[in-house]
């Protein structure tokens, strides 16, 4: 039975059916054998209550933001900044590529978005500065996504709404592992340069004039961000109140670059409206398909099978992430998070390990959906770069690239699970 | 004929999403006030937070035709992209088929929760007391339109597929090409693609 039921889906999902389709008449299904279908009379119940939290408004407003900034014209001004900062390393403008995706991804939130921005921008100095293309691609691709560990993420708030895991708490507990990760990358570029010299591309000239003169070109960014992440923790503001003021000050920045115009707002509504739709009609599916799990224990069974492993927490822990390593490869972040972190936190929170709490896992989630974007096949940020190579050439540069920053992403996922206070510290400080 | 009534589909689906995207703007701003009111004033303005997950409710049901006709909602395309297009087309029109079988279900649930709601007055359990039926009108009208928006993609396919356009099936229903997805994404801005164009349609 259960067999069955594993089959059909893997059959809907592999052929391309909708993901809200599939999680959608998955919980028929349940629902109809577990009990007779009485669960499905509640379904728009559940999707309306559900559909005014405010939590949840959250999402579309740090969408607006996200697509509000990346009309205001800063993605130029802000690169030639972080490169005055950064290309002094061995790696040159890579580190660049990092930095500027790391403090882009922080107000815009989606990955391709950042990715296909910087990366434009980035992309005719592999030919003038001769530099290793794979390696600067997969430090664009990479870099990309950073946008969902920094705060403010959207992933993070929808693993906050499905686990009842206070989004503020997962925003600070984001900010060092994403730094860490951001010197990770850094780490793994200036390793393989020195490994390689000729990597590293042609010297830039810098010097502290020029640095303390592209200093407001950075300034948007750190505004929106202590903006948003300030008031939040200043205590002014709950997330989505935070989001909100975001929003106006997004508007604000773009009106002082003189890209505020009607136009813009509406290709930003669209971009704004599309994107959330898109989201939300998963994740309301995904909302009714736990509610029938909830009743019908199979939360209960999966533990028995785990605990009938007799796997010891760490063991456990690094099972859960050669799952997600694998299942990455082949599916897409947002259906990923929201088809199995519903049966995957209860184990970790059965584990009984104080440290591997539920903050701590939304961020080892985060790091491993990150994976997921740059592990061939199918890996969006991969396909993102590709799509801007104007002088084209095989994807297989761009997978390849990417491999130092997979194992950087290794890396930082092995630290997460020796060090969980990497994680938890800062929120433990501020809230308990 | 058909084509048509696509495009027309397509403004009415804009229109809605220019509505919803400025009332979302619109709640951002009220919030706003609200968080500054009650920070350096002292007031506090209750309602604001309430209000804007009416806003959200309904503005997200408004976008979900336009997500569908721009080809957005989430689809795994691991094993669809190595297929050939004839069989991808036959997929395009199977996941139209089951995406209308269970938006049909929720869209006739919601009637039934509105139609409730209406008739036993039904009002939030907040100071602002708002009648619930306000709201979910504005949400089940949003479904409504979504379900035939549906309901006309699925014919529209059907009918590609049985006179083997396949490209037409693609272009209504299939999964988008990662160019697509950019521009989607971007909307062009500072962006230029492999195939060296410009996305952006302003300069």
């Amino acid at each position: 039975m259960a067999i069955g039921i594993l089959i059909g889906l893997l059959v809907l999902v592999l052929s391309a059916v909708p993901v809200a389709a599939v999680l959608g008449i998955l919980s028929f299904v349940l629902d109809e054998i577990a009990m007779d279908g009485r669960l499905t009379a509640a379904l728009a119940e559940i999707y309306w209550e559900k559909s005014k939290e405010f939590i949840l408004v959250a999402v579309p407003m740090f969408i607006l933001l996200g697509e509000i900034m990346l009309r205001a014209g800063i993605a130029r001004r802000m690169y030639g900044a972080v490169i005055q900062w950064l290309s002094w390393l061995p790696g040159g403008l890579m580190h660049a590529n990092i930095g500027s995706c790391a403090i882009f991804a922080a107000s815009s939130g989606s990955s391709v978005a950042t990715a296909a921005t910087v990366g434009t921008v980035a992309y005719p100095e592999i030919e003038q500065r001769n530099y290793n293309e794979r390696l600067f691609l997969g430090s664009l691709a990479a870099g990309g996504t950073l946008g969902i560990l920094v705060p403010p993420s959207i992933n993070l708030i929808i693993y906050g709404l499905l686990t009842d895991t206070s989004v503020p708490e997962l925003y600070l507990a984001g900010i060092f592992p994403g730094l860490c990760l951001s010197a990770l990358f850094m780490l793994s570029i200036i390793g393989a340069c020195l490994y390689r010299p000729s990597w590293g591309g042609s010297k830039i000239e810098t010097n502290w004039g020029d640095r303390i003169r592209s200093l407001p070109h950075l300034l948007p960014p750190i505004v929106l961000f202590v903006a948003v992440v300030g008031s939040i923790y200043g205590g002014i503001a709950t997330p989505t109140e935070a989001a909100s003021i975001g929003v106006m000050v997004a508007l604000i920045i773009a009106a002082s670059f003189k890209t505020l115009s009607f136009k813009m707002l509406r290709d930003a509504f669209e971009g704004t409206m599309r994107t959330t739709a898109m989201i939300m009609l998963i994740v309301f599916a995904a909302i009714f398909l736990n509610f029938v799990l909830g009743f019908m224990g199979i939360t209960q069974a999966m533990l028995e099978f785990i605990a009938a492993m007799g796997l010891t927490p760490v063991q456990t822990i690094y099972l859960i992430v050669v799952f997600y390593l694998l299942l990455g490869m082949f599916m897409e972040t947002l259906s990923m998070m929201l088809t199995t972190i519903p049966i995957v936190f209860p184990i970790v929170m059965k584990l009984g390990v104080p440290e591997f709490s539920d903050v701590w896992f939304g961020i080892l989630i985060t790091v491993l959906m990150e994976a997921a974007l740059i592990t061939p096949p199918i890996g969006v940020n991969l396909y993102v770069v590709q799509g801007i190579r104007t002088r084209g050439g095989k994807f297989n540069d761009v997978a390849i690239g990417a491999i130092p920053f997979v194992i950087a992403m290794l890396a930082m996922i092995v630290i997460l699970i020796s060090w969980p206070q990497l994680a938890t510290w800062l929120p433990n400080l501020v809230y308990h | 004929m058909l084509a048509i009534i696509h495009a027309r589909l397509e403004q009415i689906s804009r229109v809605a999403v220019w509505i919803g995207g400025a009332a979302l703007m619109a709640a951002a701003f009220m919030v706003t006030v609200d968080v500054l009111c009650r920070k350096f004033i002292g007031i506090t303005m209750s309602g604001s937070d309430e209000y804007s997950g009416y806003v959200f409710s309904a503005t997200t049901t408004w976008a979900y035709s336009f997500c569908l006709l721009h080809r957005s909602n989430v689809r795994i395309d691991a094993l669809y992209s190595l297929l050939p297009r004839p069989v991808a087309a036959c997929l395009d029109v199977v996941g139209c088929i089951l995406l209308l079988y269970y938006m049909s279900i929720m869209t006739y649930y919601a009637g039934i929760a509105f139609i409730d709601s209406y008739e036993n007055n039904s009002v939030s359990i907040t100071t602002l007391a708002t009648p619930q039926w306000i709201p979910q009108l504005a949400w089940f009208v949003g479904l409504v339109l979504f379900l035939v928006t549906l309901v006309f993609v699925t014919l529209y396919t059907l009918l590609a597929l049985l006179q083997r356009n396949w490209e037409l099936v693609g272009r209504i229903a299939g999964v988008p090409s990662i160019a697509d997805v950019i521009e989607e994404e971007t909307h062009g801005q500072d962006v230029v693609l492999a195939t060296g164009e410009t996305l952006d349609r302003t300069k």
